[in-house]
């Protein structure tokens, strides 16, 4: 069953140079629990498809299908809705909230998808990515790792259908970022989730079902 | 799709949780602390001028002997007084007028009787003394049956002293104390004879009042403000031309024009305090936007809607908001009873407690700067794109120009004409405020422009900041400039209206009034000045007229601007006449008539011109003892009512005047030896009564004493807003600086040549903020001074020095005081914090 469609999928701004194209006329599939890399050099837009995949931003052009909604057609608060409780996110800047603790912001994609049990399902997830004694450090007392481990309990806590990750690995070290791959992995077996993976990283790409590369806005 | 909303609940506990760590963080603590300082200024100032006001209100009061009156040609309806009783009004009944006294021996004296109720005074006291030498005690009702109360003229001219009787109408009385002060006397000082008080128990018996006799009747009224203005409107309400309504505010235009100016002054600090409070929740908005941002794209990711995120926003003001309403309704509270301690010694009686209106001007105050200042920014931040979680080099989203603009100028417009109980002037400061940013942001395009192509390596230097963040240091530019420009714009008016109320009751104001002196005693009186050490003494005639018409209007046949204006011109009034204009009045319109003219002109004061409906030109009708006189107004004169010299509202050229019936009247300065002045006077001169009005200038002046007190205590609160919008301004660009410093150390560069390098931007900073602020200071002092206050202004140009060194000295002390950490932070540190 298909979770992601995207059909002639295009993006395009206008600058003071004229129309820059960033994706042309892409066409994707993901079925559930399939994980593809999407590779690519740094501004062939890599990240812009996994923003329109994902309904962070809205195509210039084509449709997008996520979980059966045609986010293509929605608004900003249609696409959120979507994403609501069904879709976790892994950045490369780990994007915790500075002001809460990380119980708190594994919390948080619970508390907005209204689950009603969140800091009991966020405390049992933080334990598993190895975090269960530092749940009420804020981010800034915790090393680039833990945060983004935390940012893993987040993506996970939901039992999300779809991941989607960007760089997951990018600002860490190699240690380190083999250490976040292996649970990413992990957890994406245990629940079932899809994968969209957007990374510089070959070896990681590798781990992947299929591999899509981005040259110049164009994806093959 | 699986949601449709997060509760409120949720949302609640998002907001709080999130303030909960936030409001530690730099932006969020100036946040509390603008909001705090304008609730707790509000309040206070609220709260103790409230104070101050109604005692000042009772005070002046004490120039009625009532809060308000009711006064008629006729007895005072029982309608009205049965009104006034039920609704919990306290009054008592004053009756005037003349009549003859005789003394033991048949000398006989005029006298101005005042037949008073058991209860008079409401309001302040009468004070009397045994004997002329002896100190003065307060009177603790009116005079008792049998007893009257008299000037001490009386005594002296008749040779009375106390326990003597007089006989007065049918009975005999007998004086039990001579008159020391009593707080009406100052409404009729032209009209007076010597005043004897009786009790109004025994008018009936003592025959004095028949039908047709002459007599003022007036019901003093007293009880809570509310009340008595509610009443006002009702006997307004009855159209009554017979009944004449005045409160304390109405009744004395010296003490009126004192209320009002104390009450807009107090204001204008207050709502400079608040404006420069509204400043820094604006900067530090601005911070707290950019952090929400981030928030706001990472909350609608997870799936949350705008209108959450929005809503989340709106908690965490509102927290925000009540936090400060309450502390700074604590502290406006405590500062108020401090201030009252203060100033204990300077009230006569204990002030009133305050209402709790000003709770709500402290409530509506917060809630109205973080609408208008701070919601704009924020409003903005939640609308930021949600991809921005994945891009960091996304610009960030800034609140449209037009709707900061629009958001602030209309808090701004409410808050000052609200809390200046002026529109006018509030415009004025808005007006004044786009100006300053109109300007600066012209000076800060211009310098953008020439820090590109300086070649100068000092000035190289000294404007690489601006080279470096533009936009940062123009909005210092900005806020630094309006701090300044609000603080010597206080200190300007506030310095010109202390000077000027002071100078319009200087220390030789007149002491006495001498009225009913006749032209031919005039050169003696004017001798037996010269024996006193007065020498500059002028006396004017004066005529009694009745306006009849203007041109070929009848006077009564309406068209007046207003009821004060009918009655103005249809009451019996003193005219003057006089060759050369007077050095005190000013000709404001029209020309002053030729030396020695023969035709008949007429002067007239600005105002009443202006509610009577005369204009330049018009032909004035008076009946004057019985005849015609008509002349043309030449010119109108501007009169400082205040000055407490003697003063008409209509003069006329000697041709229109001479030849009729005048008396003499003068004010005069006699520096000792009052009592013995007054009776000298009597003594030389019978028929001339001669008033102290010593006494009543002291009240005045006393009053306004407190009120400079007052503002010279709201100053402080707008000194310490005018800081905090100093420290908001070097916050607002820390995290440029930090991380600019960084880089530069990790380059190599050191701490000394850091801190010389902000040292230099700051002085640049401050110089330019007082320069821009010292003019449009001064452009905007002038403008409120003449045209709002209607004082005089002078500019001097010290103001430039002052607000230029007060610039420098306050930005660089600010400046290198916030900037410390950036300079103590390892370059580490700073470049971790910012992934």
């Amino acid at each position: 069953m298909s979770i992601i469609q995207a059909i002639q999928l295009s993006k395009h701004v206008v600058t003071s140079e004229g129309t820059l194209s960033i994706l042309e006329k892409a066409n994707l599939s993901l079925n559930s629990g399939e994980a593809i890399a999407v590779v690519g050099p740094s501004g062939s837009g890599k990240s812009t498809l996994l923003a329109l995949l994902a309904g962070l931003d809205s195509a210039s052009s084509g449709e997008v299908h996520l979980l059966d909604q045609p986010l293509h057609q929605l608004d900003e608060d249609g696409r959120a809705a979507v994403r609501a409780g069904q879709v976790g996110f892994v950045f490369q800047s780990f994007q915790l909230l500075p002001g809460l603790t990380a119980l708190e912001n594994v919390m948080l994609p619970l508390e907005l998808a209204s689950f009603g049990d969140a800091r009991e399902r966020a405390r049992a997830q933080l334990d598993l990515v190895g975090l269960g004694s530092r749940e009420k450090h804020l981010p800034s007392q915790l090393s680039g790792g833990e945060q983004q481990r935390v940012a893993l309990a987040r993506a996970f806590v939901v039992t999300p259908k779809v991941l989607f990750a960007d760089e997951p690995t990018g600002n860490l070290d190699r240690a380190t970022g083999d250490t976040i791959v292996e649970l990413m992995f992990n957890l994406r077996a245990e629940q079932g989730s899809a994968l969209v993976l957007v990374t510089h990283d070959q070896r990681l790409a590798e781990r992947c079902d299929r591999v899509l590369t981005v040259t110049e806005g164009r994806l093959q | 799709m699986s949601q449709v909303g997060i509760s409120v609940a949720t949302e609640f506990t998002l907001a709080l949780r999130q303030l909960r760590r936030e409001f530690r963080l730099p932006e969020y603590l100036v946040l509390i602390f603008a909001l705090v300082l304008s609730v707790a200024a509000v309040t206070s100032v609220g709260f103790f001028a409230n104070r101050v006001e109604r005692a000042m209100a009772a005070q002046a009061a004490t120039l009625l002997a009532s809060d308000a009156t009711i006064g008629s040609a006729q007895p005072i309806i029982s309608a009205v007084r049965q009104e006034a009783q039920s609704r919990e009004l306290v009054i008592t009944d004053v009756i005037e007028f003349p009549s003859v006294i005789l003394n033991d021996t048949d000398d006989t004296a005029l006298v101005s009787v005042k037949a008073v109720g058991s209860d008079y005074p409401l309001r302040g006291e009468v004070r009397l003394k045994k004997q002329l030498q002896q100190a003065d005690y307060a009177a603790t009702a009116g005079p008792a049956s049998g007893e009257v109360w008299i000037d001490p003229r009386l005594a002296g001219s008749l040779s009375i002293v106390t326990g003597d009787q007089i006989s007065l109408g049918e009975l005999q009385f007998s004086v039990a104390a001579l008159i020391s002060f009593e707080p009406d006397r100052a409404g009729d000082v032209f009209q007076m004879a010597p005043r004897l008080i009786m009790s109004a128990n025994d008018l009936d018996q003592s025959g004095l009042l028949g039908e047709g006799s002459r007599a003022r009747y007036k019901l003093l009224l007293a009880g809570e403000e509310n009340q008595v203005d509610d009443f006002g409107e009702w006997v307004t309400d009855r159209d009554d031309a017979n009944l004449r309504f005045q409160t304390v505010e109405q009744g004395r235009p010296a003490v009126q024009s004192a209320l009002v100016n104390v009450r807009r002054f107090l204001g204008l600090a207050v709502a400079v305090a608040v404006l420069l409070s509204g400043a820094a929740v604006a900067l530090s908005a601005r911070q707290i936007a950019e952090r929400d941002m981030d928030t706001s794209a990472l909350l609608r990711t997870f799936g949350a809607r705008s209108s959450s995120v929005m809503r989340i926003v709106l908690i965490r003001l509102t927290l925000l908001a009540l936090i400060a309403i309450a502390l700074g309704s604590i502290i406006g509270y405590l500062a108020q009873f401090g201030l009252s301690a203060l100033l204990a010694q300077w009230f006569t009686a204990t002030l009133p407690d305050p209402s709790l209106l000003p709770l709500v001007g402290g409530i509506s105050c917060a809630l109205l700067a973080l609408a208008g200042f701070c919601l704009p920014a924020l409003s903005k931040a939640v609308s930021a794109p949600v991809v921005g979680v994945l891009r960091r080099d996304l610009p960030k989203a800034r609140p449209s120009a037009i709707m900061v603009v629009a958001c602030g100028f209309g808090a701004m417009l409410i808050l000052l004409s609200w809390l200046t109980r002026d529109i006018l002037l509030g415009s004025l400061l808005v007006v004044g405020l786009v100006l300053v940013l109109a300007l600066l942001w012209l000076i800060s395009r211009a310098l953008i422009a020439f820090a590109g192509r300086v070649r100068s390596p000092f000035l190289r230097k000294v404007l690489e900041g601006l080279r470096r963040r533009p936009n940062s240091v123009s909005l210092q530019i900005s806020a630094y400039s309006v701090g300044l420009l609000a603080l010597l714009l206080l200190a300007i008016i506030r310095t010109d209206v202390l000077n000027d109320w002071q100078r319009q009751i200087p220390e030789d104001a007149p002491n006495f009034f001498m009225v009913n002196i006749q032209p031919q005693e005039v050169p003696a009186v004017e001798a037996f000045l010269n024996t006193r050490g007065v020498t500059d003494q002028k006396l004017y005639p004066m005529i009694r007229g009745r306006l009849e018409a203007i041109n070929d209007r009848p006077i009564g046949e309406g068209g007046y601007n207003n009821e004060r204006s009918r009655r103005m011109s249809e009451r019996d009034f003193n005219l003057s006449f006089q060759d050369m204009p007077r050095a005190d009045n000013k000709v404001v319109a029209g020309e002053w008539w030729p030396e020695n003219t023969n035709q008949s002109y007429f002067s007239v004061e600005e105002e009443f011109a202006e509610e009577t409906g005369i204009s330049i030109g018009d032909t004035l009708h008076f009946k004057i003892a019985d005849k015609q006189v008509s002349g043309e107004v030449s010119n109108f004169r501007e009169v400082e009512w205040e000055s407490f010299a003697v003063n008409f509202f209509v003069v006329g050229s000697p041709a229109a005047l001479i030849d009729k019936p005048a008396s003499f009247v003068t004010s005069v300065f006699v520096p000792d030896n009052q009592a013995g002045f007054t009776g000298d006077v009597v003594r030389e001169f019978p028929s001339v009564t001669v008033l102290e009005i010593g006494t009543l200038i002291e009240r005045i002046t006393g009053i306004l004493d407190r009120a400079a007190l007052a503002v010279q205590y709201v100053f402080a609160f707008t000194l310490a807003a005018g800081v905090l919008v100093l420290v908001a301004a070097v916050l607002a660009s820390r995290r440029e600086r930090f991380h600019e410093a960084a880089i530069l150390r990790t380059l190599g560069a050191s701490r000394r040549y850091l801190a010389r390098s902000m040292s230099r931007e700051f002085i640049f900073i401050g110089a330019l903020a007082g320069l821009i602020a010292s003019t449009v200071a001064a452009v905007l002092a002038w403008a409120i001074v003449e045209k709002v206050m209607s004082l005089d202004y002078q500019f001097n140009l010290l103001l430039w020095v002052v607000g230029i060194v007060a610039g420098i000295v306050g930005i660089w002390i600010a400046g290198s005081l916030a900037s410390r950490p950036v300079l103590r932070q390892s370059p580490l540190a700073v470049i971790r914090s910012q992934v």
